[in-house]
């Protein structure tokens, strides 16, 4: 992610010395290259937009999965009763908005604050303000049921308290969509009229925000990025470390746990396969350890395919969804802009084709706008 | 951080603006009319000396609590070692409570046991007879309610495993609360139970057991030599009587 952009950056630099407003030779030092690299520019924005998306789906879809269950997981008649619940707030420190009362409509209206968060998250709609909220009701309702979590909310819990210091909405939002749309407004002002907000200390206040804005993103982006590092070498580094990972039969094991078996006729099916099991443990283990170090390569682009491709079984395999979903998200971050913005640009060129076909199909005789309303 | 240094950051980015539009979209203040502004040779204001210096201090302290974080972050999950060892409460301080985690998933070995937990109720009748029902097993429904359901409920998947675990690691072999934490677990694992019996109908009893059958998953096929035994080793472990509060169902 960040490696791809600088080193991009830097030999396109090199490669226009003239364009330069002073010689290559008095190029800035390191510590200064650092600096001005963490303050100049928000690294990786589509990456961080596809986490924000990501994360605000996952969390929306698990809250309407859940829906039935709610009560069960993290109402007032949870097993977990909210007196448990404040006891263990007590004792480990963490806050969260539903132990707050035991009302029912409290909890109904919390449910409802969470559906909209997740959502409007999802969109980036005002999003910095969202992102807070999300974090918020992300670990209040983990709060609440911590006993009943797994891997993937505990990653959700992290990723939402990390995109907070992210700028997740300056692609792909809805606050893009209004910044656009406001800048292509006509009759504004631009930066040159005698607006009050054109002076000197209004251009320094904005400067000093968009460095800081720019600093804790390139921050955020980065702990991000590292955490899923750390994620996936601890999950490699213990599974070498246990004897059913070196025989090659961990994942027989794994396929028959019954509570991790939707589909026991699929379960048994890639258990009877042996070699397939052993191949797939070892190549399980050799890409999370491999993986923090293959990120300065080309070869990232495999295991995270890899990567990708084992989750995607595990959501199926397993009946892990929600936490398949959220590792596949967070692979997002190694992604460069410009490799998202290729496949958004696919995309996009997919859907435009739908859609005039199927315009062409509902409206077979061509209308024009010009055309003067009817009155009768 | 000095003048100079906040100098060498504005001048950075008029090189990076003057190399042209080599970098997609950057977040600072640069709209196309700037761009063309540093084609032409024309300089941007600088950051005012006190604001470049508060710049300069927000990289160090974002800096320092990135590193920081991610150092402590390292040596909490990664196995334990004399440095984790030594400087145990520090990483406990930062990590606690937000930034708890733990990606030992299937590892170092996955389960190789599984275990089905039944529970069974018991009522003493005004004469002072007791009757106990029949053993329910409440692993079995949330085994049935997974089966064939691609996005299983936590309720099924999670609730009544990790009560287990959670309870199996706070209490041991014994099944005397002797932490606070422990006598949480125990009551957790009790309105659990309470609560599904109560949903099935029986709705007047005063006490619960639970029983838990730990059988383990046999060797894979071609690990057995000859054919595959015939029967896995289980064992059952019986948990005590316990009274249930009136509110509990």
């Amino acid at each position: 992610m960040i490696t791809d952009r600088t080193s991009h950056a830097e030999a396109r630099h090199d490669g226009q010395p003239s364009i330069a407003p002073y010689p290559a030779q008095s190029r800035p030092d390191p510590v200064t290259r650092a600096f001005v690299f963490l303050t100049e520019r928000a690294v990786s924005l589509h990456a961080a937009a596809l986490l924000r998306i990501g994360y605000g789906l996952l969390y929306l879809t698990f809250l309407l999965r859940e829906f039935p269950h709610r009560d069960e997981i993290w109402g007032p008649d949870s097993p977990w009763t909210p007196d448990l619940a404040r006891e263990l707030s007590h004792q480990n420190g963490w806050f969260s908005l539903l132990t707050l009362s035991d009302d029912r409509a409290y909890f109904e209206a919390c449910y409802i604050l969470a559906l909209l968060t997740s959502t409007v998250f999802m969109l980036g709609w005002h999003t910095r303000v969202a992102s807070v909220l999300f974090a918020l009701v992300v670990t209040s309702f983990h709060g609440r049921a911590v006993f009943m979590t797994d891997g993937g909310d505990n990653l959700i819990v992290l990723m939402a308290i990390y995109l907070t210091f992210t700028a997740c909405g300056r692609r792909w939002s809805l606050d893009a969509l209004r910044r656009r749309l406001r800048e292509s407004a006509p009759g504004r002002p631009g930066p040159e009229s005698t607006d009050p907000r054109s002076g000197p200390s209004w251009q320094q206040a904005k400067m000093l925000r968009s460095q800081l804005t720019a600093l804790v993103h390139n921050c955020g982006m980065f702990v991000i990025a590292a955490q899923v590092c750390i994620l996936y070498g601890a999950a490699g580094l213990y599974k070498v470390q246990g004897g059913m990972w070196r025989d090659g039969t961990a994942l027989h094991y794994v396929l028959n746990l019954d509570l991790f078996q939707p589909w026991p006729t699929l379960s048994h099916l890639a258990d009877a396969h042996d070699l397939l099991i052993a191949i797939a443990g070892y190549v399980t283990v050799l890409v999370q350890v491999a993986f923090p170090f293959a990120l300065f390569s080309r070869l990232k682009y495999v295991l995270l395919g890899l990567l990708i491709g084992m989750h995607a079984g595990i959501a199926v395999l397993l009946g892990l969804p929600v936490f398949s979903g959220a590792m596949i998200v967070a692979d997002a971050v190694f992604l460069p802009d410009h490799a998202l913005l290729r496949f958004a640009c696919v995309g996009r060129r997919a859907i435009q084709r739908h859609l005039t076909a199927r315009e062409r199909r509902d409206l077979p005789r061509p209308r024009t706008v010009t055309e003067p309303p009817r009155t009768p | 951080m000095s003048r100079s240094d906040h100098d060498a950051t504005a001048t950075g980015r008029e090189e990076r603006q003057a190399t042209g539009g080599l970098l997609t979209a950057p977040l600072t203040a640069s709209s196309a009319v700037h761009q063309i502004d540093d084609r032409t040779g024309s300089r941007r204001p600088l950051l005012s000396r006190s604001a470049g210096l508060l710049v300069a201090s927000a990289v160090a302290v974002c800096v320092m609590v990135t590193v920081t974080h991610l150092v402590l972050l390292f040596l909490y999950v990664a196995p334990t070692n004399t440095i984790s060892t030594q400087y145990e409460q520090q990483i406990n301080a930062w990590i606690y409570p937000y930034f708890e985690q733990n990606w030992r998933l299937f590892a170092p070995d996955p389960q190789s046991a599984q275990q089905q937990v039944s529970a069974r109720t018991a009522r003493t009748a005004p004469d002072g007879s007791t009757q106990v029902s029949d053993w329910v097993d409440l692993t079995a429904v949330d085994d049935a309610a997974i089966k064939h359901d691609p996005f299983p409920s936590h309720t099924s998947q999670n609730m009544l495993r990790r009560a287990w675990s959670a309870y199996l690691e706070s209490h041991g072999d014994s099944d005397t609360s002797h932490s606070e934490r422990a006598r949480m677990l125990q009551e957790y694992l009790l309105n659990i139970a309470a609560q599904r019996l109560a949903a099935r109908g029986d709705r007047t009893f005063d006490a619960v057991q639970l029983r838990v059958i730990t059988t383990s998953i046999g060797p894979a096929p071609a690990q057995v030599s000859g054919t595959r035994p015939a029967q896995t080793p289980s064992n059952t472990r019986y948990l005590p009587w316990w009274q249930v509060r009136s509110r509990d169902h």
